[in-house]
């Protein structure tokens, strides 16, 4: 029974349903260096290029070298990192600020409510999920769904810890060199490196085998820019909530009528 | 543009960032507050996936179509051209996600080369 819903879900997160290798003696260390490895082969090295990006823009603002690497670290999530040295520039009062890179980073509840629920049944997995929550970004999150199938709720922690341990070195590294460069980058380059992270994201979504979730994305798409015209504070959390059920119940509907 | 920062102190600098940490843990907190009375294999759970995944398009979408900040100063026509020219490449390499990517971040960084040196 178990298995059958992991499998379900498997797709949730992207990727092709590969058959399901069974992990069940790997350790600790095996299980850490798994998600290593998944994240070293493509994930870690966009969270780089982006925060390259990010680590120019702290530099052109005016900041230092410690708000680039705290911030990337702490914020965790670069449409907030990015509001956040906006609001900076533009001085503006300390409530719109928090506000503003609150609603930037607004995703991360839905994201957090699919994701923490992975390590239920799971005693040390569990104990520490707060910390995971920390951990999570677009990619962890991607990153640990997709392989969700595959390992009990004990193997989740270690997992997720590897691959978010990488990705999280792998952005420190490229704020610090992004924010050495920042001189030496002209305009294009970093501009590309900020559009590179929403970009790398439409594709691996686009990957994505589940038609609940393609269809939720997809009429995101259309009615994020829409209704961000109507109301730019709200547009997340009502487009997200809206095309969320759209897609959630034309699922249901395919799914009656096949 | 600039003019807050050159007038704040160090130490603001460090509190503000620390606040804006905390706005961001709020939802990570929340969520995870919420998630102990989740069940993953529940339908409410795949709804709520469904919303993280309308969310992060609409957010991706937004910044196409309607960006703040840097991307602000680049032409609509040049991200919107580099990414149909993404997912063209994207879809004949059977959704192949790194080509995809690459294809759109090499065309977007042309395109707005060539509109810096007026080719545009």
């Amino acid at each position: 029974m178990h298995r059958r819903v992991w499998d379900s879900m498997s797709t949730l997160a992207g990727g092709t349903t590969i058959p399901v290798p069974d992990h069940q003696d790997k350790s600790f260390r095996a299980l850490f260096f798994m998600g290593a490895r998944d994240a070293f082969s493509l994930p870690a090295f966009m969270v780089a290029a982006s925060m390259l990006g990010y680590g120019a823009m702290v530099h052109s603002a005016g900041l230092g070298l410690g708000v680039a690497i705290v911030s990337t670290l702490g914020i965790w999530g670069l449409p907030g990192q990015v509001a956040f040295i906006e609001y900076m520039l533009l001085g503006a009062p300390l409530a719109s600020m928090m506000i503003g890179v609150s609603l930037a980073n607004m995703r991360f509840l839905p994201m957090t409510l699919s994701l923490v629920p992975m390590f239920k049944g799971s005693k040390s997995g569990w104990r520490w999920r707060y910390l995971w929550a920390q951990f999570m970004s677009v990619n962890t999150w991607v990153g640990l769904l997709r392989r969700v199938p595959e390992l009990g709720p004990d193997q989740r922690a270690a997992f997720y810890t590897g691959f978010s341990v990488l990705c999280m070195s792998a952005g420190a590294v490229g704020v610090t060199t992004g924010f050495l460069l920042a001189e030496a980058m002209p305009f294009y380059v970093t501009v590309t490196l900020v559009f590179l992270n929403p970009i790398y994201f439409a594709f691996v979504f686009a990957a994505m085998r589940v038609r609940a979730c393609l269809l939720a994305f997809a009429a995101g798409a259309i009615a994020g820019p829409l209704i961000y015209l109507l109301t730019p504070e709200w547009s997340l959390p009502i487009a997200g909530v809206l095309a969320g059920t759209v897609g959630f119940y034309l699922d249901q509907l395919l799914r009656r009528s096949t | 543009m600039s003019g807050g920062i050159e007038n704040m102190s160090a130490g603001m600098i460090w509190m503000l960032l620390l606040l804006a940490i905390a706005s961001t843990y709020l939802w990570r907190g929340l969520g995870t507050v919420i998630a102990a009375r989740i069940d993953p294999e529940s339908k409410l759970f795949q709804w709520i996936a469904c919303i993280a995944y309308g969310l992060l398009a609409a957010l991706i979408s937004r910044i196409v179509f309607l960006p703040v900040g840097i991307l602000e100063k680049t032409e609509l026509i040049d991200r919107l051209g580099a990414v149909v020219f993404g997912f063209i490449v994207f879809f004949i390499f059977k959704r192949h996600i790194g080509l995809g990517t690459l294809s759109t971040a090499g065309m977007f960084m042309v395109l707005v080369w060539a509109r810096g040196q007026g080719f545009l």
